[in-house]
């Protein structure tokens, strides 16, 4: 049996099936979009006849491992974790070791380029011919400036997609729009990442931010979603965790995890329960109704009913007064209008997973300390995703692990010294008075006609801008982010680019360069300055730096070189601005002087240290929840007890200063809520059960996971990685959809057929696999592939699945519902 | 005297393919020729389907059925017990791949497992069969190290240009020690969750042998008697074709 995209071993040991035979329809050639120069010169750089190590920062996923870069006589040829990361600890994961690939992509830019071919779309070819930086710069500063004096700075928007902290993209974006004066420069890619774990947090623990976590202290971890073992950030670290608590450790820490298919961090967990798409707050609340009857609570930290006796029973209310709250607030509320009758066997109807199983996981979790509860997008990319992540997170407080040891808390920013200019003292008149000032933003963030609580909705840019609502957006720019095929409904924003003047940056060859009018190539991670304050870790704070490796291998220029090039020549105080922050570098050598005061446990304190090192840390976190009582680090120990006001402004900034059940912060927004959501006043405001709405006529849940391999979108045009798909949607020339044997039985699919995947929007194409690994009402096929541009390995390799992915976002959290599309497949 | 062998601890292996990764740049591997590569296996049904998977590099066995066939001992053991084909002797006849119980050896001249063929992209010159723009410094023909010339075979050399520099009598080699951390094999190096451990199996009391005595190890295929230098902890009932000895 021939099964020409499957991953099999081409041995003939434990053969799973016939060898390869001919090559997936991967586009043999490279289209308009390569580069200029030849490949030879990548290979030009002089001999040393010395090996070198470079410290620097992995740049192909937010867990930002730092690197020992290898270089030999000019030339890069391995990448290995450093062993004086605190991150990284020597190891990598299998994206790290392919970075030497990514700078040697024989398809990356080469240069500037300007369009010269006026007509947009996928056929036409944009010929592009090369410029210099200088009429780079120029063509974009006289367009912003001309946009300035007819006082339309605002059709102006910068979009990005990698982001944490002030300044890591090597500049902080925020002042271009504050002194340029557009309130669309920047807009984050957050609300097609990760916005609606951020808003359960903020709902909930008043902290709008991802957490950081003490796995390694951890007894117990119950996972939503978060694909821990193949795309959860940190993801080496979360291995190196794995190893520690799974063998290591004593007692060995217990894991359970919630998915719709079987993953590998299903398949190396205790217990696997494989979730109905979009029901996690169902399991959620009964998990917290069980523990709440069998009275598992955590006293010391939420509190107990005044006579010590349980009186949670399934269906019964409680006198709320009987009950005594410490550090969370609303238990009675939430139990009596909601939870009371949660119980297992209603969650079996609606998760599919068995009452006996959901009981048994809660008796773990709840008498297992510490516990974790964590959860991602899985969970909350559905329309009830921050109810989903309110009721997770909640099993965090019944437990007691805010704060706590083996707990989860937030990180801590870096000792940064101040920036070389402050842009409060570079804003004109137009900056602050100028009729920009009075325009929502472009994607209708912070709008009441829009997502009023949302952090960014890029996915609305290309649907507002083609209705002309709010406006048009006349010039928009472009860094690390691909919204024409990365978001949901990616066609709009696809015919947006047509009627926008677009700067586009990537190193490499993408649909947006394809719409692009210029093309001002960014550097890969091995040749630039940048610094990157870690994501949210173990708390404690952590600040990398990347170095160059190898001088840039072609006329490109780091991002923020580039932005910093262009503000100079802007008008007015922009340009003076600028002109005083110079260069990344001379940004990077201010944010070190805040090492002096505060050197790092490695030592680092000044940007000479920095460079040496690639990281600057302070161990520890400076807080800690013992048993129901707060301390703060006092230099020697967690030993200077805080008041519940220090609490409240350090840790927990909501309205009470505990953990809310019941969400003041939401509660703020009432009215809106209500009309935008439709939700029972009795209960918007806390965890509650709301099925959530899936779009779509199909009768399969469409699910589109991220992989181990995906590398910030890189991996698919590396022919290494390409052929190291997962098993789970593995095949080794590109992603495959997976379809349960009874979905392929019905329709007369086998493994390797060619597969049409229709939604409401359209439809695509892939190849099946069928496998007992997906649940029968779900079909899964990863995200990334399927490019209509890029480079010769990528372009049309694969499905590209947010073709068919409907635009449908939590009315909460703005985030975009990925997950939930129904589609019908058919054989092709 | 040292020999070299690995464990691969299959309870913390999180089936990550770092070590795949990792010896594809060390080693200047074609994409999808995989000198280490991971096996994945599925079984059973919903909703309790199982998943297992395997990382499976060359077993360096004692005794080798691929040097005992290899007409021109092209193939063969070193003093430390590592198998390797030196590319100056080897005239491609493929004898040793059909030999080799485990299916982990490769010919240069193969159709590429995707196209455009890197080979094509990145040519070579002269004897090399191609010439990746990351190609490392080493470059050893006599024991199968650095790009493959055209017409031979190769396998895993257990990183031999590392771990021939490694100081002698060394019990084991890791990562946490840092000033061992150049003789580490790529695999070993990498793996997240440490699941992979190298060491002397003729030392008692190097980390590997404590591993394979205290935690049961177990060698794939025995019947072969091939008897591998690559010993399996944990899981090992799961895997197909896998019994313990
Ligand atoms: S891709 Fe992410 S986890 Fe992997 S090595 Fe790079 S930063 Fe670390
Ligand atoms: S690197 Fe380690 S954890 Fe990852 S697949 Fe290889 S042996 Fe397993
Ligand atoms: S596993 Fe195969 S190639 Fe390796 S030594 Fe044994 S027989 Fe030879």
């Amino acid at each position: 049996m021939d099964k020409p995209t499957m991953k099999v071993t081409r041995r003939r040991f434990l053969q799973a099936s016939g060898t390869a035979a001919g090559a997936a329809g991967a586009a043999i050639g490279t289209g308009q979009l390569v580069g200029l120069k030849p490949i030879g010169e990548a290979q030009a750089q002089q001999a040393s006849g010395q090996t070198v190590v470079n410290k620097s920062i992995c740049g192909q996923c937010p867990a930002r491992c730092g690197i020992d870069i290898y270089t030999t006589d000019g030339r890069v040829h391995a990448i290995y974790g450093s062993n004086d990361h605190p991150i990284a600890n020597g190891k990598l994961c299998p994206k790290g070791h392919l970075g030497t690939y990514i700078l040697y992509d024989p398809d990356r830019f080469k240069g500037p380029m300007k369009r010269t071919n006026p007509n947009k779309g996928r056929n036409e070819d944009p010929k592009f011919v090369p410029i210099s930086w200088d009429e780079a710069f120029k063509t974009v500063a006289d367009r912003l400036n001309a946009l300035r004096d007819k006082g339309e700075s605002h059709r102006f928007g910068l979009f990005f997609g990698r982001g944490w902290g002030a300044s890591d993209v090597g500049v902080n974006i925020a002042p271009f729009g504050k002194l340029y004066g557009s309130p669309n420069a920047p807009i984050g890619h957050s609300s097609i990442c990760s916005d609606g774990s951020v808003l359960a947090k903020q709902c909930t623990d008043g902290n709008a931010s991802y957490s950081s976590y003490d796995y390694r202290n951890a007894n117990y971890l119950l996972i939503f979603g978060a694909n821990f073992l193949e795309a959860f950030r940190p993801y080496n670290n979360n291995m190196q965790v794995w190893g520690h608590i799974r063998r290591d450790k004593t007692p060995r820490t217990s894991v359970t995890y919630v998915d719709v298919h079987m993953n590998q961090t299903a398949a190396a967990a205790d217990r696997a329960l494989l979730v109905k798409p979009g029901t996690d707050g169902a399991l959620a609340l009964a998990i917290a109704h069980v523990i709440l009857t069998e009275g598992l609570w955590e006293r010391s930290f939420v509190g107990d009913f005044t006579d010590g006796q349980n009186r949670f029973k399934t269906g019964q209310t409680i006198e709320p007064d009987s009950f005594t709250e410490k550090w969370t607030n609303g238990l009675a509320q939430w139990w009596n209008t909601e939870l009371k009758d949660r119980t297992p066997k209603w969650a079996e109807a609606i998760t599919t997973i068995p009452a006996d199983l959901i009981v048994k996981t809660a008796r773990e979790f709840g008498t297992t300390r510490p516990a974790i509860a964590l959860f991602e997008r899985g969970a909350h990319n559905h329309s009830n995703g921050v109810l989903n992540g309110m009721a997770i997170h909640s099993l965090n407080a019944l437990v007691g692990s805010l704060f706590a040891e083996g707990g989860l808390a937030y990180q801590m920013g870096p000792a940064y010294g101040p920036a070389p200019a402050d842009p409060a003292d570079y804003m004109d008149d137009y900056a602050k008075n100028g009729p920009h000032k009075k325009m929502p933003r472009i994607d209708l963030q912070g709008h009441e006609d829009g997502y009023l609580m949302a952090k960014n909705m890029i996915q609305e840019v290309g649907t507002n801008h083609l209705a002309g609502k709010p406006y048009k957006l006349d010039t928009a720019l472009f860094y690390m982010t691909n919204p024409c095929f990365s978001t949901p409904k990616a066609k709009d924003w696809e015919e947006a680019l047509k009627s926008m003047f677009v700067i586009a940056t990537s190193p490499f060859p993408d649909e947006t360069s394809m719409m692009a009018d210029l093309i001002l190539p960014d550097t890969t991670y091995i040749e630039r300055w940048q610094d990157a304050p870690t994501y949210p870790f173990q708390g404690w704070p952590l600040a990398q730096l990347r170095t160059p490796a190898v001088k840039p291998l072609y006329d490109v220029k780091t991002f923020g070189d580039t932005l910093i090039g262009i503000g100079k020549l802007i008008k007015g105080p922009t340009g003076e601005y600028y002109k005083k922050v110079e260069s990344v570098e001379n940004i990077l050598r201010h944010l070190a002087k805040g090492f002096e005061a505060n050197p790092g446990d490695n030592g680092v304190k000044d940007f000479e240290g920095w460079k040496a090192k690639g990281c600057w840390y302070k161990k520890p976190y400076h807080w800690r929840q013992v048993r129901g009582e707060f301390f703060e680090w006092d230099g020697k120990g967690w030993n200077k007890p805080m008041s519940p006001d220090q609490v409240k402004a350090k840790l927990m900034p909501t309205a009470s200063g505990k953990f809310e059940f019941v969400s003041s912060y939401m509660e703020k927004k009432k009215d809106w809520v209500l009309k935008a959501t439709g939700r029972d006043p009795a209960k918007y405001n806390m965890p509650h059960w709301e099925p959530p709405k899936y779009t779509g006529s199909g009768d399969l849940h469409f699910i589109t996971p991220k992989t181990a391999m995906h590398a910030e979108g890189r991996s698919a045009n590396l022919p290494h990685a390409i052929t190291l798909f997962q098993p789970a949607n593995g095949g080794n020339k590109q992603s495959l959809a997976e379809l349960h044997p009874s979905v392929a039985k019905a329709k007369g699919i086998k493994s390797g057929d060619r597969i049409k995947i229709k939604s409401d929007l359209g439809e695509i194409f892939a190849i099946a696999k069928v496998t007992e690994l997906t649940r029968p009402d779900t079909l899964v096929l990863p995200f990334e592939h399927g490019h209509w541009a890029g480079g010769r390995w990528s372009k049309g390799r694969g499905s590209h699945v947010d073709e068919i992915t409907p635009a449908q976002s939590d009315r909460i959290s703005g985030m975009a519902n990925y997950y939930t599309g129904k589609v019908s497949v058919e054989k092709a | 005297m040292t020999k070299w062998g690995m464990v691969i601890d299959l309870d913390k292996c999180t089936g990550c393919q770092a070590c795949s990764t990792a010896c594809q740049m060390e080693n200047n591997r074609l994409p999808g020729e995989n000198y280490q590569d991971v096996l994945y296996y599925t079984d059973r049904s919903q909703p309790t389907p199982k998943l297992v998977w395997f990382p499976r590099p060359c077993m360096h066995c004692e005794e080798p059925s691929c040097m005992h066939v290899c007409p021109t001992k092209a193939t063969f053991k070193t003093e430390e017990g590592v198998v390797l084909v030196d590319w100056n002797k080897c005239i491609g006849c493929k004898y040793c791949m059909i030999a080799c119980p485990y299916g982990v050896r490769f010919y240069t001249d193969e159709k590429p497992v995707i196209e455009p063929n890197v080979k094509d992209v990145f040519p070579g010159t002269g004897d090399l069969s191609w010439n990746p723009p990351y190609k490392g410094p080493q470059q050893d023909n006599a024991h199968g190290v650095g790009i493959q010339p055209h017409g031979v075979v190769s396998k895993c050399t257990f990183c031999y240009h590392k771990i021939s520099k490694a100081p002698k009598g060394t019990s084991d080699l890791s990562n946490e020690d840092p000033a061992l951390r150049e003789y580490v094999p790529a695999c070993v190096r990498t793996c997240a969750p440490t699941a992979r451990y190298f060491g002397d199996l003729d030392n008692p009391n190097s980390e590997v042998s404590r591993l394979i005595s205290d935690r049961d190890g177990a060698r794939l295929l025995e019947h072969t008697g091939n008897k591998p230098q690559v010993y399996y902890l944990g899981r090992s009932a799961v895997v197909p074709g896998f019994k313990k000895s």
